[in-house]
């Protein structure tokens, strides 16, 4: 099966220091994938690097059959790629059902309320929600609204950085159920970013664990929960 | 070469060695003598050299090239060395321009006092009036500091900008304070009488002696070595306290207000400090314009001329740079000379386009200074000299950026 | 802010502790918008009484509200733009002066090459001037437009600092008005030299002309008109979007080169007008724009800038405040009365009236 997203070989960074050395991977279609690694590992710059925030000074990235190693983001949501930052995801002082809008900006007209509507099935706290501004809502549903302006535009791989970052336990339980709901129902394939490995992994299909900037291991999500290097260095174990 | 030659050529030995002092790069034992042999020989060669005309014409130059590198060293203690962004430098320089000719000038009397009013002439001598326009100047930057140092950027640009627009505005309609919208006259000219017949008493004979050929068609010659000894005075200062440990904690505060505060300085305080100081400066600046030209009125200290143009003379100098702020100073207000030229030369093409434009000719140096400013922002941010190790903040951000 | 705020009451004298608490409880308490609004009415009730108290009677007091409500009108539509700019784009604008002058001129151009009709009373106007006001707005949508791509632009791409902005900002006002003196000279103009415009007689001796009423009630069209863009259109929350938070404005697609295209578009627009209907009001010169500058920077910051509903309260206050202080100091001093109230707003409350204070 071809690849939807390849990452060859790439090196990126800011300014003059280099983050990324030599990266690889691979998302199929359909796929969760997981990339966990200690702080500093270089995940959040992969993610940017990835989404055309940053460009590679080395190696090439792409997507289906685009090369988009120098797309700038809002081609790249274009071709079916959206994203998911860690922090800052939404849109403070807009309305939920603004922020949804917002997502599915690059969709002139046509279907916006159906696919508002889609959302609020996955969310149904957020149709309670919808005349509230985001800047007033706790963490997880700010989550939650930052997911749903992601699946706006019907993405054919969603980019997550951290989804679980200072949400209570609870809610992550929460949003790591809609993340594989998400993927179940529509098929999206899901890259992301976790410091929580253990249940990222145990829902991932895959997983690549990063270390200074490097590819380390990787493997299916069970394989990587069960190696025993990966334990000892990354889960705490 | 006749006596008013030798004359002239003393007077400008002054500025000559001052200049020769701040660029000769030897150490200080060689740089005297270097100095004094360069000065004398370059100012025998210009009084030899030049037409009469051409000598005057770039002395008197100088001396508004030199007064306006005042106000620039004013305004960089201000921005490079603790990054206030004033826009409002034309109000600090009017209120150090009237003070010193309120300070200087006789009480208008008799058949005058009708036409001509102000609040007080205490006929005080010039570096009386000089002092006190710095005071006066420095008083109300503190009043101002206290509420407005502690905005933002882009808030203290524009109060800055309000403040200076309302300080013209009372000069323009007080009548009582300053003759309002009229010009205020006869500001003296400071040791004029030393050029004037008879000379004045207090004077030694030699120096007298020495002066009189010059004659007083000529004081601006004397003018520009006064000009230039304040000048040199004021930059030396502010070289001093840049590299005095008061100067590297402004540095502080400037990069690093948070640390600096968590280190236990009293950041407001010393953010104060360096406004009250370049407002000082500032209106030191206007003092030395109101003696040069005689005669101001509120319509001199428009923000073109006394802000907008100081900052482009900052930008291009350099920010964070005394050596800097003096050449931008020199090298703007030769680029707005020059314009007068060039003005001079289009005319007939003007006048070809429409026969009104010739007469608004004037506005076409604005316009050609407003594009250089424009391009000094797009292209050379930076300066034509980089502050040596102690860069400003928008600096350090861009060379960041860039690498 | 935040930061300079919290360093300031660190850096602040120990003090008294006990004094030093009392202190900070009034200044927060100061710092609620109810009680700020409320301020801002004390100040205004004063100066009626100072004007009273100078000789002005009970209808010229009233007059002087109305006209300054109008003026308010007016002041709305250059502080709309700089609190679209400033929201979008993140710097003062302090070019917004020379466009409304711009416009205000432009106007002046078309409206000279139509043959002249009969004025459309009781207003002072005929059609012409209103044509010639609709050809000035996108003329100068698209002065502030190439103003943007010339300057600001390249500023953006190499992420400068919000001085070089301001400084570009003036270099583009200096430049404008230069433009202006160019070719029109420095002498006043007006739309209608000479006509008579008398003012009407309402109840409670408020004189009022009717030209004045026509200024207003086309800000508040124009300014209803932006909001509802803003809240309701596609473009309008993506521009609201992006004054939010411009990186994740990308993330999502919105191309915000565009979004800025069209903030400068509407707010060189919304100058014209204001331009024009200053004209109206008074008359034409170089200086207008930067004359206005002042008072529509007060009122943004007053509203809270990037607050559009903001702008026109704020520009309803400072204009109130600027004609009714005419009855008790010398009309001259205007701006400086916009200033000070400026100064208070950003000491005691800086995010302004309807401003959003951080998150």
């Amino acid at each position: 099966m071809p690849a939807l997203l390849t990452v060859d070989t790439i090196s990126a960074g800011y300014g003059d220091s280099e983050i990324l050395h030599d990266v690889s991977m691979e998302v199929h279609e359909g796929e969760i994938v997981s990339i966990i690694g200690p702080n500093g590992a270089g995940k959040s710059t992969l993610m940017k690097t990835v989404f055309g925030l940053l460009h590679p000074k080395k190696g090439s990235i792409r997507f289906g059959e685009h090369d988009i190693s120098h797309h700038s983001p809002y081609r790249i949501v274009e071709v079916g790629m959206c994203y998911v930052p860690q922090v800052a995801n939404v849109f403070t002082d807009l309305t939920v059902e603004e922020n949804l809008e917002m997502g599915a900006f690059l969709l002139k007209g046509g279907d916006i309320g159906a696919r508002k509507e889609r959302i609020f099935e996955l969310f149904p706290r957020l149709k309670e929600r919808r005349r509230q501004r985001a800047g007033k809502m706790s963490g997880g549903e700010r989550q939650m609204v930052a997911m749903g302006s992601a699946l706006m535009l019907d993405p054919k791989l969603v980019l997550m950085d951290e989804p679980s970052a200072g949400l209570s336990p609870k809610m992550v339980e929460v949003i790591f159920e809609r993340i594989a709901e998400i993927n179940r129902q529509d098929g999206p394939a899901i890259l992301m970013v976790e410091q929580n490995a253990q249940l990222s992994l145990q829902m991932a299909h895959r997983g690549y664990v990063l270390a200074s900037g490097e590819n380390r291991v990787e493997g299916t999500g069970k394989d990587l929960l069960n190696d025993p290097e990966v334990a000892r260095l990354y889960l705490g174990g | 070469m006749t006596d008013a030659e030798l004359a002239k050529a003393s007077l400008i030995f002054v500025p000559l060695f001052l200049l020769g002092m701040m660029v000769i790069p030897v150490r200080a034992i060689f740089r005297v003598p270097l100095a004094v042999v360069a000065a004398f020989v370059v100012s025998l060669l210009l009084v030899a050299g030049l037409a009469t005309g051409t000598l005057t014409y770039l002395v008197s130059f100088s001396t508004m090239a030199a007064i306006y590198a005042v106000l620039c060293l004013g305004l960089n203690s201000q921005w490079g060395l603790s990054g206030h962004v004033n826009f409002g430098v034309a109000g600090f320089f009017a209120i150090g321009a009237f003070t010193s000719a309120l300070f200087t000038t006789s009480m208008p009397s008799g058949a005058l006092a009708a036409y001509s009013k102000q609040a007080f002439g205490l006929e005080m001598p010039f570096l009386v009036g000089v002092l006190a326009a710095g005071i006066v100047a420095a008083i109300i930057g503190f009043l101002v500091a206290i509420p407005v140092l502690r905005l933002r950027t882009d808030f203290l640009a524009i109060s800055t900008l309000g403040i200076a627009e309302i300080i013209r505005l009372i000069f323009q309609n007080e009548r009582w304070l300053a003759n309002g919208p009229q010009p205020l006259r006869g500001i003296p000219q400071p040791l004029s009488c030393a050029l004037a017949q008879p000379a004045c008493s207090w004077l030694p004979q030699p120096i007298v002696d020495w002066l009189a050929p010059v004659g007083p068609r000529n004081y601006i010659f004397l003018y520009f070595a006064i000009v230039s000894i304040i000048l040199a005075v004021i930059y030396l200062l502010l070289e001093r306290i840049s590299r005095s440990p008061w100067g590297r904690v402004q540095r502080a505060v400037r990069d690093e207000e948070n640390s600096a505060a968590m280190n236990g300085k009293n950041v407001t305080g010393f953010r104060i400090q360096t406004f009250v100081i370049g407002s000082f400066i500032m209106g030191v600046a206007g003092a030395l314009y109101a003696h040069y030209t005689v005669s101001i009125d509120y319509s001199h200290f428009n923000p073109l001329f006394a802000t907008f143009i100081v900052w482009v003379m900052l930008m291009l100098g350099g920010s964070g740079n005394n050596k800097g702020a003096i050449l931008g100073a020199f090298a703007v207000w030769a680029v707005w000379t020059g314009t007068a030229f060039l003005i001079d030369f289009a005319t007939p093409a003007m006048q070809a386009i429409s026969s009104d434009l010739p007469s608004r000719s004037a506005y076409f140096r604005w316009l050609l200074v407003a594009i250089l400013l424009a391009a000094i922002v797009l292209f050379r941010p930076q300066g034509l000299i980089r502050e040596r190790k102690l860069v400003s903040d928008f600096l350090a951000r861009n060379t960041r950026r860039k690498a | 802010m935040s930061a300079n705020e919290a360093t300031a009451s660190e850096a602040g004298p120990a003090g008294i502790p006990a004094a030093g608490k009392r202190r900070r409880d009034i200044a927060a308490r100061l710092r609620s918008r109810p009680v700020f609004a409320g301020i801002l009415v004390v100040i205004l009730v004063l100066f009626w009484v100072a004007g009273y108290a100078s000789g002005s009677s009970f209808g010229e007091l009233l007059s002087l509200t109305v006209w300054g409500v109008m003026l308010g009108g007016i002041l709305s539509l250059g502080a709309m733009g700089v609190t679209l700019v400033y929201g979008v784009l993140k710097f003062p604008n302090f070019a917004h002066g020379a466009l409304l002058t711009i416009g205000a001129y432009t106007a002046y151009v078309v409206a000279g090459l139509l043959p002249q009709g009969a004025p459309l009373r009781p207003f002072s106007f005929g059609w012409e001037l209103i044509v010639a006001m609709i050809v000035a707005l996108p003329v100068v949508a698209i002065v502030a437009l190439v103003v943007d791509r010339i300057l600001f632009r390249r500023l953006r791409g190499r992420d400068a600092s919000l001085v070089l902005f301001a400084m570009a900002s003036l270099a583009a006002t200096f430049f404008l008005r230069s433009v202006v003196y160019l070719i029109w000279g420095s002498d006043f103009y007006f739309y209608y030299p000479g006509r008579a415009n008398p003012a009407l007689h309402l109840p409670f001796d408020i004189r009022i002309q009717a030209d004045q009423i026509f200024v207003f009630a086309l800000a508040i069209a124009l300014v209803a008109a932006t909001y509802v863009l803003l809240e309701r259109t596609r473009m309008g929350k993506a521009m609201r979007a992006t004054a939010n938070n411009p990186d994740l404005a990308q993330v999502r697609g919105i191309n915000t080169e565009r979004v800025i295209a069209w903030t400068w578009l509407i707010a060189g627009a919304l100058a014209a007008a204001g331009g024009v209907m200053y004209g109206l009001a008074s008359q034409l010169r170089p200086e207008m724009g930067f004359f206005l500058l002042l008072p529509i920077f007060a009122s943004a910051i007053m509203g809270g800038l990037g607050s559009p509903v903001g702008a026109l309260v704020g520009s309803i206050i400072i204009g109130i405040a600027e004609q009714l202080s005419a009855s008790f100091i010398n009309p001259a001093y205007g701006p400086a009365v916009a200033f000070v109230l400026m100064i208070l707003v950003l000491v005691v409350l800086p995010q302004g009236l309807f401003g959003r204070s951080g998150e």
